[in-house]
């Protein structure tokens, strides 16, 4: 519980005018009206740079200096609750979804999703992926009950936009050329080891990996999967399954019993 | 066999997967560079807790405010390269 005085400095800091926090003074001024504003740049400038760290390629969208007044928007709303600061900024994709001046780049809500699945794999748990020689050892006959635990650091995002191409464009990983939006694309983000590793979903395969994510079995997923695209491909969703590293253990191995 | 998957199917699938692991196929943008080492305390490709954080300099430094909440900035990125059936993604200029 903040003293009355923490609090109104905290709302002077985060208020969308500047105001003085009643009763701050200081040596050099009676009102440090002004003293007190540098100290409020800092802080929501210092917060925009994180956010600025964490969504560089928003940023590169839309330009520093629109993705800085935006910025500057979200801290007065967000302010961080917790000191590390590369969590901060979770709430980014939501705000820019319904961010007025941004309405007109509809994919950006979803790109910001994206780098915010990254910084998240980033700095999830360590694990060691089930490798192929895994999948391997599994019983033929029974491939269909196994249950699987995907990686800590997996992410699945859908979106109806090119997310995955749009934020290789804008990162380096792709050259940048004219493209359209009415392509969707779904993503897989991973940290099978030190990279965190972008990859677009094959038709169907981002509610493959939800239903394997969601604990069921592998039929009943690949079931999921074909009734969310027909064109669904079994043989190329397994390997990359497999290939990925996104898997990191059997869950149920397949019953020797039968 | 409706949403029910024959065990063949599975298991031959998943025979063919393993032998064809050689061609990755969820697409990645670029193959993984194994060039760089997760390293504890040290920040990495932009995921470090800011250069602006706390004790540090940053581009705020003794600025004062510049705005109220008044909005007059324009989207001047990569944008306009990506075209949306509203058109190109450029933002100029802003209807408000």
């Amino acid at each position: 519980m903040a003293a009355p005085f923490e609090t109104s400095f905290a709302q002077a800091l985060l208020g969308t005018e500047p105001a003085l926090p009643p009763g701050l003074a200081a040596h050099t001024a009676a009102v440090p009206a002004r003293r007190f504003a540098v100290y409020r740049n800092n802080v929501l400038a210092s917060l925009g740079a994180a956010l600025a760290r964490r969504y560089p390629v928003i940023e590169r969208l839309v330009g520093g200096e629109f993705f800085a007044a935006m910025a500057r928007q979200f801290v007065i709303r967000h302010p961080p609750r917790s000191p590390l600061l590369a969590q901060y900024g979770e709430e980014f994709a939501d705000f820019i979804a319904a961010f007025e001046p941004a309405r007109e780049l509809p994919y950006l809500a979803d790109v910001a999703r994206l780098e915010a699945a990254r910084t998240r794999a980033y700095h999830a748990e360590d694990a060691m992926p089930l490798g192929a020689d895994g999948f391997a050892a599994l019983d033929a006959g029974a491939l269909g009950d196994i249950r699987l635990q995907l990686h800590p650091s997996a992410a699945i995002l859908r979106s109806p936009f090119p997310i995955v191409t749009i934020w290789a464009m804008n990162s380096g990983e792709l050259e940048l050329r004219p493209i359209e939006t009415g392509q969707s694309e779904d993503a897989l983000v991973v940290r099978p080891h030190m990279d965190v590793e972008v990859r677009a979903l094959p038709p169907g395969g981002a509610a493959f990996l939800r239903s394997l994510a969601d604990g069921l079995p592998l039929r009943d997923a690949i079931g999921v999967a074909l009734a969310d695209h027909a064109g669904f491909d079994l043989t190329g969703n397994l390997a990359g399954l497999i290939g990925s590293g996104v898997v990191r253990a059997i869950l149920s191995p397949a019953a020797r019993t039968s | 066999m409706n949403s029910k998957i024959a065990h063949a199917t599975i298991a031959g699938s998943f025979a063919a997967a393993l032998s064809m692991l050689a061609a990755p196929a969820f697409a990645a943008p670029k193959a993984p560079q194994p060039t760089m080492d997760k390293c504890f305390g040290i920040s990495m490709k932009g995921q470090n807790d800011c250069a602006a954080g706390a004790g540090t300099t940053c581009a705020g430094t003794a600025k004062t405010d510049y705005q109220g909440d008044a909005w007059k900035y324009v989207a001047k990125g990569t944008c306009a390269s990506i075209k949306t059936p509203k058109g190109s993604g450029s933002l100029e200029p802003i209807k408000s």
